[in-house]
């Protein structure tokens, strides 16, 4: 019963939707931010990102009949749920649970949101939205090895699938090496320069999204903004030393977490968008080899040293 | 590295947009809301007929005219002005004003049409004796 609860009080409050969407709403705020005050503009006002979910839910969508219509609506849906229930696996407060596994229903749930963009693009029949999505495909094959490298090289020096777990043990150079790993892979996984590909505005009007409007897309910007919540906040829990006290952690948490998205923002502002083939080159030629060498020292360790 | 040091320095530099309703400066040639001056104007149309976005409207009536000017639909291209051989025409040198309802900025101006100015008197012109065959002397052809 005590873990019933303890599930749904993570889902539900902390680290889950209660928390997680007002942090959504900051983190996009912050990206956003700091990109136009690097630029030299005066960026949105704080509420913005809350003000542009209220309005877009405030308008209506055009009618879409068959099951294109339908799965159209159900594509946003299905990846708010995703992200929302990755940010609730996160093991932020000390000895909060979690169960043998939870890192890979946490990295399958990750995935989510990215498979339905590519859906979506698909659903909608247009032209923009189909080019997104064979990028988002493409990029998605190849930082995912990396990422999943990264991820896995850390688990097998620790010697668990467990996120509690993973996160409690302390942390070893090796470690590290998979954190670079998956700090590269993030502006990919959230489509930040240089690797906005899926979504850059000027060439294919936002690829996947072009045909969304109103409540639908106010979902995918939640959605969006519960993916940046759970893939820093990954990272944050892998990085944070652990604290017995629970407001200690929290704070930990959203500092690394604010720290991420900032060192993000700084890399969005910095670079232009690299074509689709330098990217799939970049992730398969350099940080692959990077991955596999963190993997590969990792499993002689365990084994042999 | 340029890049960076870029940002950092527009990072603490101040931005450059402003948050509405402010508006930037204008600059030394700004071509703003169109002004218009009854007391000049002599009614040709002229303005009218300049106006490729349909912005002046020009109404002749009996004895008098109405010009209206709706900026909702001006350019600011300023060709009406440049054509306007009264100079009743000009452009202010400010940002329109900002506003939110359809034609709130229209302006429309009857005027009474100015008499025609007098013909000027016929005076009597001198008889001019006609050329001679052969040029003065010292003369020059």
């Amino acid at each position: 019963m005590n873990t019933l609860i303890t599930s749904l009080a993570r889902l539900l409050i902390f680290p889950g939707l209660l928390f997680a969407v007002p942090a959504a709403w900051f983190f996009l705020w912050v990206e956003r931010k700091a990109v136009a005050r690097m630029q030299g503009r005066i960026g949105p006002p704080f509420m913005q990102p809350f003000f542009d979910f209220i309005k877009l839910l405030g308008k209506t969508t055009p009618e879409r009949g068959g099951v294109a219509g339908m799965l159209m609506r159900a594509w946003p849906l299905i990846a708010v749920s995703s992200a929302a229930g990755a940010v609730g696996l996160l093991p932020v407060l000390p000895a909060s649970g979690g169960f043998q596994g939870d890192l890979i229903l946490l990295l399958a749930l990750l995935e989510m949101p990215s498979m339905c963009i590519i859906a979506a693009g698909f659903s909608s029949r247009s032209i923009f939205g189909e080019i997104g999505s064979a990028r988002e495909a493409v990029l998605s094959v190849s930082y995912n090895i990396v990422f999943l490298l990264a991820i896995l090289s850390i688990a097998a020096s620790q010697h668990t699938f467990s996120l509690s777990a993973l996160a409690q043990l302390p942390s070893s150079p090796l470690r590290w090496l998979g954190i670079l790993a998956l700090l590269i892979c993030l502006p990919a996984k959230l489509h930040l320069n240089p690797f906005s590909l899926p979504n850059a505005e000027q060439e294919i009007y936002s690829g996947p999204m072009v045909e969304y409007a109103g409540p639908e897309l106010a979902m995918w910007e939640l959605s969006h903004g519960l993916e940046w919540v759970a893939a820093t906040g990954l990272v944050a829990t892998l990085i944070a030393p652990q604290v017995t006290l629970v407001w200690l952690a929290i704070l930990i948490f959203i500092a690394i977490s604010f720290a991420i998205v900032l060192l993000l923002s700084v890399t969005a502002a910095a670079t232009a968008r690299l074509q689709i083939d330098t990217t799939v080159r970049f992730y398969w030629q350099c940080t692959l080899i990077f991955a596999v060498l963190a993997v590969a020292a990792v499993l002689f360790m365990r084994y042999v040293a | 590295m340029n890049i960076l040091t870029m940002l950092w320095t527009n990072l603490w530099g101040g931005s450059r947009t402003m948050r509405f309703p402010l508006r930037p400066d204008v600059t030394e040639h700004y071509r703003g809301l169109v002004t218009f001056d009854p007391a000049l104007c002599s009614g040709c149309a002229i303005c009218k007929m300049r106006c490729t976005a349909k912005a002046i409207e020009f109404k002749t009536g009996k004895g008098e005219f109405t010009w209206s000017y709706e900026p909702g639909q001006c350019t600011f291209c300023g060709r009406c002005v440049e054509g306007c051989k009264d100079h009743a025409l000009s452009q202010e040198s400010a940002c329109p004003p900002i506003y939110l309802t359809v034609g709130e900025l229209k302006k429309s101006y009857t005027v009474a049409r100015k008499p025609p100015a007098p013909r000027p008197v016929a005076v009597a012109q001198p008889v001019v004796p006609a050329p001679t065959a052969e040029p003065a002397i010292g003369g020059r052809q």
